[in-house]
């Protein structure tokens, strides 16, 4: 059996300064460079009395790491880099034939690897909504809430979810037409 | 009170009434069963729709070279010098592919023969990728079993089993380097989270093995070479350093680099090539934490520590810059190549290299892509990611990781979409089953009167809260079966959408085309293989053809004729060349031709079927790429008003070019359609300008019976002046 040995060396260079700075002024030193500077600038320069803090620096939690994953999740899952490659138009436009009046499209037709800005983003949208309907709906099921807040909780998860595949799937239909035909 | 009866019938059926430990693993196993043969069958439809054959371009030059490996044995196979492509330069067969497909397809048709099963190796060919798939869902269990528990590795095989994104590529037919790839990649990734989570010397070693069987199937093996080693530092960031993850780490890099280093085509890019670089830096790294750790062990002075620390830190730091310094500036490590900067800066590919941009399958990817390729794992993908998060380990942290760079990447190219599609799955199977999870714990919770909720109450009230809980029991029992409900119904609604989409959109084997017909009868087009054989039965063996690069894996394949550019696109100029003679009029292509040696061309014409892939919508790539080597082609020559047109504005060099009157010639008197014009393009919607085409130095040789593909001879110069 291999050894579990479990060390984590952190690195604390706030006291590590502090003790470091108490150390210098209090010990002998052999620094050669120490004794020219003692006599160089600082016989006849104060150092001024600062208290300065290194900042320190903690890892984010778990669930903040998960929000702006999230947020990543939403622009990439949009369309994001295409749209910043290809730049599309934020919504496309239609003359009518009869009337002479420009109709927008919201949709770009015939294709299934193209997009406009505008539907890009509701779609991300949509898929966001519907994972966080899931999530809702594991939270429902803490047992340290009141029960007030699950059934909410639950209520809004399972709304969610509907709402984001209705609607997802009226995107798909209008987008290709021959959807599940 | 129960009545015993002792017949003999009865204690038989007793006999085989098993345990549920034996029930549960009867459940599994047949679900496995099941999900194997489901995967494999749902990629049949080409195959039994038109037959069984090789599907477009790329896997037409990994069926030749499978072939010349039945044939001819390893070592030929391995130092080939193939001169019947690329002409007059030749290619260096041996040193320029990944083995690892060929290899594995001629060593299951040994197999197959050994066991007395004379099939060919045609067949093995198609039905490999398939195959490879059934193998993959089975690693996706494993997996999921490692990071979560069986029920999430139960619903990661089926989720894998069908999902399109991993369809597209690897239908029957499709015999290309990802059908086995994803297997690699996925049982690589499957061996080493194993070796982190024992610390086992012997999963390492098989993870390293792993890597090498990836590295000789694919060239995104640099996907792997970076992952895990961005893994390896956030697990040290995040303070889960342990002997276990030292121990896989080490082995995998040191044995997986000296295996690597065995197939030609990679040679020493692990220690010369900055994509590689990083896996080394970790390596050193991970040495530095080993060091640190065990000067800890020994001194027991903390402050001596720290500032030891701090100088170990700075040193290695600083040695670690200076030496990648060095070696980028001497020119030893070269920089990252072109195909994967543009992963990292997308735009980078659309101002420099127009051979990487014009190939579609690597445009970045819209909202509908995704939603074709993933349908409901788009809803749980996120919700996974949650539940992963709320229980981190070092399983999950990996396929958080997976998951999020390679949904990044599949951002920026479709063609990615197959490699985040098993981190995909897996994750939306943790969703699932963890939801599933907690609503069944609902289901199955008596009424124990646990208080759930209520936190008001002392122990007065404790009693009539838990009537208050009775009384929601059965509408939460309720509640949870209907949520059972609906997530069978969306998990019905996933499996229906990807088989209409393998059915529709990935079951086309590009070679042969289909459309419908006036009374919605389905109508082929084989005029590809017409072509290739024609050319195959009617020219000339030393016949040298020029077409574009697209078609030159199938032409060396099935017409068995030398050609001037293939697919592999290994030299830009030679290409740029073609494309300055397609661009250029008619006298000036015929110079480059008999510099070349041309003895046919070869072009695609889709305006009387009106097949929208052919060579005149190609066209603006060849002027683009012709223009960047030779700045004799002006792209905006063959262009009015910025607008590329055919018809009677188009522009005088683009009336006259070679591509224009090789695809048009005689298609001026041909009536394509009712009511219109002789002359009228199907695939463009206009009637052509130049209907009177006369050719000087070519003659026509053969046009196909939908005249998608047209041959024409080079005429031999005159006797007489």
């Amino acid at each position: 059996m291999s050894q579990k040995t479990k060390m984590a060396p952190k690195p604390d260079p706030q006291s590590a300064s502090i003790v470091s700075a108490v150390d210098a002024t209090a010990l002998f030193s052999m620094d050669p460079f120490f004794h020219i500077l003692k006599i160089v600038p600082y016989s006849f320069l104060r150092p001024p009395r600062l208290r300065l803090k290194l900042p320190s620096f903690s890892l984010p939690s778990a669930m903040t790491v998960f929000s702006l994953i999230l947020l990543t999740y939403f622009l990439v899952v949009s369309g994001f880099i295409y749209d910043v490659i290809v730049e599309p138009p934020g919504i496309g436009s239609t003359q009518d034939p009869v009337t002479g009046a420009v109709r927008p499209v919201v949709f770009l037709p015939g294709r299934v690897n193209g997009q406009y800005i505008i539907e890009g983003l509701s779609s991300g949208f949509m898929f966001v909504l519907g994972g966080i309907g899931i999530v809702l709906l594991d939270l429902a099921l803490d047992k340290n809430r009141a029960r007030s807040i699950k059934v909410s909780y639950s209520i809004a998860g399972i709304f969610s979810i509907v709402i984001a595949y209705v609607m997802t799937l009226l995107f798909v239909r209008i987008k290709i037409p021959g959807y599940l035909r | 009170m129960a009545t015993v009866t002792n017949t003999p019938v009865s204690d038989l059926l007793k006999s085989f009434k098993l345990k549920t430990k034996q029930q549960e693993l009867l459940i599994r196993v047949s679900i496995l069963c099941l999900v194997y043969i489901l995967a494999f069958i749902i990629r049949l439809f080409s195959v039994l729709r038109y037959e069984s054959m090789i599907h477009e371009f790329d896997p037409y030059f990994n069926y030749r070279t499978t072939l010349y490996l039945t044939q001819n044995g390893f070592y030929d196979f391995w130092n080939w010098f193939d001169y019947e492509s690329w002409y007059p330069l030749g290619r260096i067969i041996g040193g320029t592919l990944y083995p690892g497909l060929m290899v594995t397809a001629v060593l299951i048709y040994r197999i197959l023969h050994f066991l007395r099963f004379a099939v060919h190796i045609r067949e093995v060919c198609v039905l490999t990728a398939p195959f490879f798939a059934s193998n993959t869902t089975l690693v996706a269990y494993f997996f999921g079993k490692e990071i979560w528990d069986t029920g999430a590795g139960l619903v990661a095989a089926i989720l894998i089993a069908i999902c399109p994104g991993y369809i597209s590529r690897s239908v029957a037919g499709s015999y290309d380097n990802e059908g086995v790839a994803i297997f690699a990649l996925l049982f690589t990734f499957y061996l080493f989270v194993k070796a982190v989570n024992t610390g086992s010397l012997a999963w390492s070693l098989a993870s390293a093995f792993g890597y090498f069987y990836m590295v000789s199937a694919w060239g995104g093996y640099v996907f792997i070479i970076n992952l895990i080693p961005l893994y390896v530092l956030v697990l040290l960031i995040t303070g889960r350093y342990s002997m276990r993850l030292y121990i896989a780490y080490n082995c995998m890099y040191v044995l997986g680099m000296l295996l690597a280093m065995q197939i030609r085509f990679v040679g020493f890019q692990h220690v010369q090539s900055g994509e590689h670089m990083a896996a080394m830096g970790v390596f050193f790294l991970m040495q530095v934490f080993y060091f640190l750790d065990w000067v800890k062990h020994m001194l027991s002075d903390t402050k001596l520590f720290q500032a030891f620390l701090r100088i170990t830190v700075t040193c290695a730091v600083a040695v670690g810059t200076i030496a990648l310094g060095l070696g980028m500036l001497s020119g030893y490590i070269s920089p990252w190549t072109g195909r994967f900067y543009s992963l990292l800066d997308p735009t980078y590919a659309k101002d420099h290299i127009p051979i990487i941009a014009s190939v579609s399958e690597h445009q970045p990817t819209a909202w509908s892509s995704f939603m074709f390729d993933y349908h409901i794992l788009l809803f749980l993908f996120p919700a996974g990611l949650y539940f992963c998060f709320k229980r981190l380990s070092d399983a999950t942290i990996f396929i958080v990781m997976y998951g999020l760079t390679s949904m990044y990447f599949a951002g920026v190219m479709v063609r990615l979409i197959l490699v985040a599609t098993p981190a995909v799955c897996l994750i939306s199977a943790i969703a699932v089953s963890a939801t599933v999870k907690n609503l069944t714990v609902l289901l199955r919770s008596k009424n124990k009167g646990v208080l759930t909720g209520s936190t008001k109450g002392s122990s007065s009230s404790k009693a009539s809260s838990k009537a208050l809980l009775d009384q929601s029991q059965p509408f939460q029992k309720n509640g949870a079966i209907a949520l059972l409900f609906g997530a069978f119904y969306l998990l019905s609604k996933y499996a229906t959408h990807c088989t209409w989409v393998t059915s529709e959109a990935y079951s086309s084997p590009s070679i042969v085309l289909a459309a419908r017909g006036a009374h919605g009868n389905r109508v082929i087009f084989d005029d590809y293989r017409e072509a290739y054989f024609w050319l195959r039965q009617n020219t000339p063996a030393d016949a040298k053809v020029m077409s574009w690069w697209d078609y030159g894996y199938q032409i060396t394949a099935m017409g068995n004729r030398t050609v001037i550019v293939d697919n592999n696109t290994w030299n830009n100029t030679h290409i740029a060349t073609v494309g300055r003679a397609m661009s250029s009029y008619e006298d000036e292509a015929i110079e480059i031709m008999r510099s070349l040696d041309v003895d046919y061309v070869l072009v695609v014409f889709g305006g009387v079927t009106g097949y929208s892939s052919d060579d005149i919508n190609k066209f603006l790539w060849m002027v683009r790429i012709g223009g960047g080597v030779f700045p004799v082609i002006k792209e905006p020559d063959y262009l009015v008003n910025g607008e590329y047109r055919v018809d009677k504005g188009a522009a005088p060099k683009m009336l006259n070019c070679l591509m224009y009157k090789l695809c048009y010639y005689r298609f001026g008197e041909m009536l394509t359609e009712y009511g219109k014009p002789p002359g009228y393009d199907r695939a463009r919607g206009v009637e052509i300008g130049n209907k009177d085409i006369k050719l000087e130095h070519l003659e026509e040789a053969f046009t196909t019976s939908n005249w998608i593909v047209r041959i024409y001879k080079v005429k031999p110069p005159n006797n007489r002046w």
